[in-house]
């Protein structure tokens, strides 16, 4: 494998991954693109931050394949907004997703946190 | 369009999307203490390259973008234009192929599809018959008949009767032979036409009307009556007889009767002189044609049974006037037996079918081609597919090349049909019936012409497009001349097509080669009377108005006359020419001969004159031939074939036997042996000749000459005007000319059968040519090696020799199970051989077989010859 095939599976894994943070966003309200940022920030302490150029693709991605929905909607400060909130079919996704994220997570662990003798048998 | 405001509103409320996000992100950090400068600029540093973003959303909108399909149209015109040798040649087969499907089907369109002509929804209208299914039957019901099952019937909308035949229209400067219909009152209604001058018939006009009227066809009211606005209420002559026109057909109408075309419409006994005709029930009484209009909801099925429920009453009420079969059985005109349908139906359906198969088969080709050229475009695919474009990006932009050729093809058989639509006249020989039949090109043909385009489209681009975009890219890239001949998975497609052409093209060449065996069986067949050295003239004495007796007076003039010409040997008179798809026949009831259940007592009869037989070289074989004595004044006398004194007779001396024809006693003076009547591949039907002086009513000079009979036919014209210049004299030709009318349809099939199978052959060896060729080019490299390792020159000709070989094996065997179940459905269509004829299904593989031989074998004779260095180094 070429530099650029990790490349490829590094943008594969944070698309999927993309997905599923703006689908668990979504689970806690109806939110437009600058909230899901925000949320997004705030909850993983400022580590996550996501790039506009791939937030707004995936949300319409997202429409398309009929996981969410929009409308639009005043916000708080009465600003007119877009408003995305989650479908039945995409709280499905959102579990399909999230099992096979637990099962990597796993799957990495195990191999990461394997003792050394046993790796030698 | 609607569709694209959708993309202007979708663009306009991304923008507002971004702002209201770059908005809350200001007032965010404005609410935070930074000032309203800054917090902009740092907002939209955050967000990033807004056109970007705004064009990658946008990709997320899928396909349904003009704009995307526009981009897609310019690359495929980029990518055809880089190889104009495969769009023109893709391009043109593409649109020969649906070019023949189109023309049959605008032949079926101009003549089964559009039985009458300006008539409302044919596919209501049903034709008639009585008695026996035959083909070209005569006209079945006599007026009385006709009339109470049109008056007893619970199932139909109405009933039509008509009768048609040639009359001269006298009275103006030049008299002129036109087709004129006798026909019900209510016949126009039935057809749903309105006229578009003056008025149609009234019911009480149907027989002895006051005033005798006439409504004219609108070519004729063109022509002959200059458009005359005012014609409506004056007066013309019809065979000298003044009757008043009430009215004109509107453009277009030419009758109930498939195919012909009659030009003016009187009512059945316009000028009360035909009372018999109205008053009886059987012989000569027997001429109307019928059609029905059946009422909504009505099926076939029923309404023939509830019309023979009416027949049963009236064969009851009349048994002497209706002997033998009486049952009704009903058509749609699409096939009615009478007029031409009955035999296009048979021919123009399989003729559409063979078209089919050679569309299919040019698909296959181009599909060849285009997967060939795809995969010699695997590099270019698969640096797009690794530059981000999606695989359902690929395959649009690859179907769209398909689309762009069956379009273009498409266009092109739009224009070449609107031509070869037409052409469908020119198999039809001159001939004494007023015949219009050609091919129509309407919507439903431009509707077929997009069907198929779009088919093709499909076969031609989404097979190999979706082939193609299987390849994943990092291989292609990274692999070299060792898998570029594409993968196990082309392969076998590439081999799948090339096997379906021969197999598909098999069929097609057995076929036409039955029928041009058929053609030429037909051409040599004994029709059992002479044709090379007779030449008929049509006299129209009884057209223009004489009386019986001068009727009489003219006909010995002529026989004098035009016998005393040089160069005749045999001047004679009939009513009939056998084989020009013209057919008379009486119903004839033997003296003391009980029929079967349903056996109809109906013959064929023609009235000739003495020395018929001996002119065309029937033998007689027990008995006399006719002499002048037979005339009016002696006992009526007839002469029947070997069939009728075998039906009849079986085992007896038929000679002083008599039969009832038209309500008169005629006895059997002679045996004549079988001669054919329509086709040479009918099945014999009984026939009864009887003399034209006893019972004859039209009037056909017959001459056998001694040299070329076409050089006589301007001495004999002259003569018949020289004895009366009234005297209208048509359908003057030599009797080869005149038959040829019987195997036109033969012509039809072999022709277009030929012309079908020529091409699948072509497509066929192109096709197996251009697949070994490309993969021996493609393997260059491999023979190399091979040959460099010692291989000699005749394993490098086996082994590409070979690969063909089997695809043409394959090939010759499905296509052979394919051709043999085929050609079952042609079978009624063959003369003097079998549907599975050795000789020709041997030579047709041999053919096919050895032709494809033959494109493996160049490729593979140029591989042989190849340097091996050259070939190594090359790539």
């Amino acid at each position: 494998m070429g530099e650029k095939d990790q490349y490829k599976n590094r943008i594969e894994l944070l698309q999927g991954t993309l997905d599923m943070l703006i689908l668990q966003t979504l689970q806690w309200g109806p939110q437009h693109g600058y909230g899901i940022v925000q949320a997004l920030r705030t909850r993983s302490g400022d580590v996550l931050q996501v790039e506009t150029g791939s937030l707004y693709p995936a949300l319409h991605r997202l429409e398309r394949q009929r996981w969410v929905q929009s409308e639009w909607k005043q916000s708080e400060s009465r600003q007119r907004a877009r408003y995305y909130r989650i479908t039945a079919k995409g709280k499905k996704q959102l579990a399909s997703d999230l099992g096979r994220w637990e099962r990597i997570v796993e799957a990495i662990g195990s191999v990461m946190y394997v003792k050394p003798e046993e790796s030698e048998s | 369009m609607k569709w694209s405001f959708g993309f202007q509103r979708r663009k306009r409320e991304l923008q507002e999307e971004i702002d209201a996000h770059l908005q809350m992100a200001i007032a965010d950090r404005v609410a935070r203490g930074e000032t309203e400068e800054s917090a902009r600029q740092a907002a939209e540093r955050e967000f990033g390259n807004i056109p970007l973003v705004q064009d990658v959303t946008r990709d997320m909108w899928g396909q349904a973008s003009l704009e995307q399909l526009g981009r897609d149209v310019r690359y495929a015109l980029r990518q055809l234009r880089k190889s104009p040798g495969f769009t023109i040649t893709a391009t043109a087969m593409l649109a020969v192929a649906i070019c023949a499907n189109s023309t049959v089907f605008s032949w079926i369109d101009g003549t089964m599809l559009r039985p009458i002509p300006g008539a409302r929804d044919t596919s209501e209208l049903v034709s008639l018959q009585r008695g026996e299914r035959t083909f070209s039957p005569t006209p079945p019901f006599s007026y009385l008949d006709y009339r109470d099952l049109r008056e007893q019937n619970h199932t139909f909308a109405g009933i039509l009767a008509y009768h048609h035949d040639w009359i001269t229209l006298t009275g103006g400067a030049q008299p002129e032979r036109v087709y004129i219909a006798n026909v019900s009152a209510n016949y126009f209604d039935v057809l749903g036409i309105k006229p578009m001058l003056g008025r149609f018939f009234l019911p009480d006009e149907e027989s002895r009307p006051a005033i005798p009227s006439v409504v004219l066809g609108y070519s004729l009211w063109k022509t002959r009556y200059a458009a005359d606005p005012a014609i409506v209420g004056k007066a013309i002559e019809i065979a000298r007889h003044p009757v008043t026109v009430i009215g004109v057909a509107p453009e277009g109408v030419t009758g109930a009767m498939p195919g012909l075309r009659e030009d003016l419409w009187v009512t059945l006994d316009p000028l009360g002189t035909e009372v018999w005709r109205m008053t009886h029930r059987s012989g000569g009484a027997v001429w109307l044609n019928v059609i029905g209009r059946l009422r909504p909801g009505v099926s076939r099925g029923q309404a023939a049974q509830d019309l023979d429920t009416v027949m049963r009453h009236i064969v009851a009420a009349y048994p002497n006037d209706h002997l033998g079969d009486n049952r009704i059985t009903l058509d749609p005109l699409w096939r009615s037996p009478f007029g031409a349908n009955g035999y296009i139906a048979a021919t123009l359906p399989i003729l559409l079918a063979f078209a089919a198969v050679v569309l299919l088969l040019t698909c296959a080709n181009v599909a060849t081609l285009t997967l060939v050229r795809f995969v010699s475009r695997r590099r270019e695919l698969a640096i797009r597919q690794s530059l981000g474009a999606n695989r359902m990006q690929l395959v649009r932009q690859m179907v769209m090349e398909g689309a762009v050729l069956s379009i273009v093809a498409g266009a092109v058989a739009l224009v070449l049909t609107s031509w070869t639509s037409k052409t469908f006249a020119w198999f039809f020989p001159a001939n004494s019936n007023p015949l219009i039949l050609n091919g129509s090109m309407d919507h439903k043909v431009v509707i077929g012409i997009a069907v198929s385009s779009l088919l093709v489209g499909m076969l031609c681009g989404v097979l190999p497009a979706w082939r193609s975009s299987h390849a994943p890219a990092v291989e292609v890239l990274k692999a070299e001349s060792a898998s570029i001949s594409g993968g196990s998975r082309n392969r076998k497609l590439l081999s799948a097509l090339v096997v379906a052409q021969i197999a598909l093209s098999l069929p097609l060449l057995l076929c036409s080669g039955l029928f041009l065996r058929t053609l030429r069986n037909l051409a040599s067949a004994n029709p059992g009377f002479e044709q090379d050295h007779i030449l008929t003239a049509s006299v129209g004495a009884n057209i223009v108005g004489y009386s019986h007796d001068e009727e009489h007076v003219i006909r010995h003039k002529i026989l004098d006359r035009v016998s005393a010409l040089p160069g005749v040997k045999v001047a004679t008179l009939t009513d009939w020419i056998p084989m020009t798809l013209s057919h008379k026949g009486v119903d004839a009831y033997p003296e003391g001969y009980v029929p079967h259940p349903h056996e109809s007592l109906q013959v064929y009869d023609a009235e000739v004159a003495a020395r018929y037989f001996e002119s065309l070289h029937i033998p007689i074989l027990e008995g006399r031939e006719f002499t002048p004595e037979d005339d009016e004044k002696a006992p009526r006398v007839l002469i029947v074939d070997q069939t009728a004194a075998r039906r009849y007779w079986p085992g007896q001396d038929p000679l002083g036997k008599r039969l009832r024809v038209w309500g008169s006693l005629f006895t059997v003076v002679g045996v004549a042996k079988n001669s054919t009547h329509i086709f040479v591949n009918e099945s014999p039907e009984p026939m009864v000749y009887m003399s034209l002086f006893q019972a004859g009513y039209e009037t056909i000079v017959q001459v056998e000459t001694e040299g070329n009979p076409a050089d006589l036919a301007p001495a004999v014209e002259n003569t018949i005007h020289e004895i009366d210049p009234r005297l209208p004299v048509f359908d003057v030709r030599p009797m080869r000319e005149s038959t040829q009318m019987a195997s036109s349809l033969a012509v039809i099939q072999s022709v277009l059968a030929g012309m079908f199978a020529l091409t699948g052959l072509i497509l066929a060896v192109t096709g197996i040519y251009g697949v070994v060729a490309y993969r021996t080019q493609m393997r260059t490299h491999e023979i190399g090696i091979r040959v460099a390792l010692g291989a000699s020159r005749v394993d490098v000709l086996r082994l590409v020799l070979l690969q063909g070989l089997w695809l043409t094996a394959i090939g010759l065997a499905l296509g052979l199970a394919f051709a043999l179940g085929l050609t079952r459905i042609i079978v009624r269509l063959l003369y003097g051989i079998g549907a599975h004829d050795p000789v020709t299904v041997v030579s047709v593989v041999m053919i096919l077989g050895g032709m494809s031989l033959l494109a493996c074998y160049l490729p593979a004779h140029r591989a042989m010859r190849r340097n091996p260095v050259t070939a190594i180094r090359e790539l």
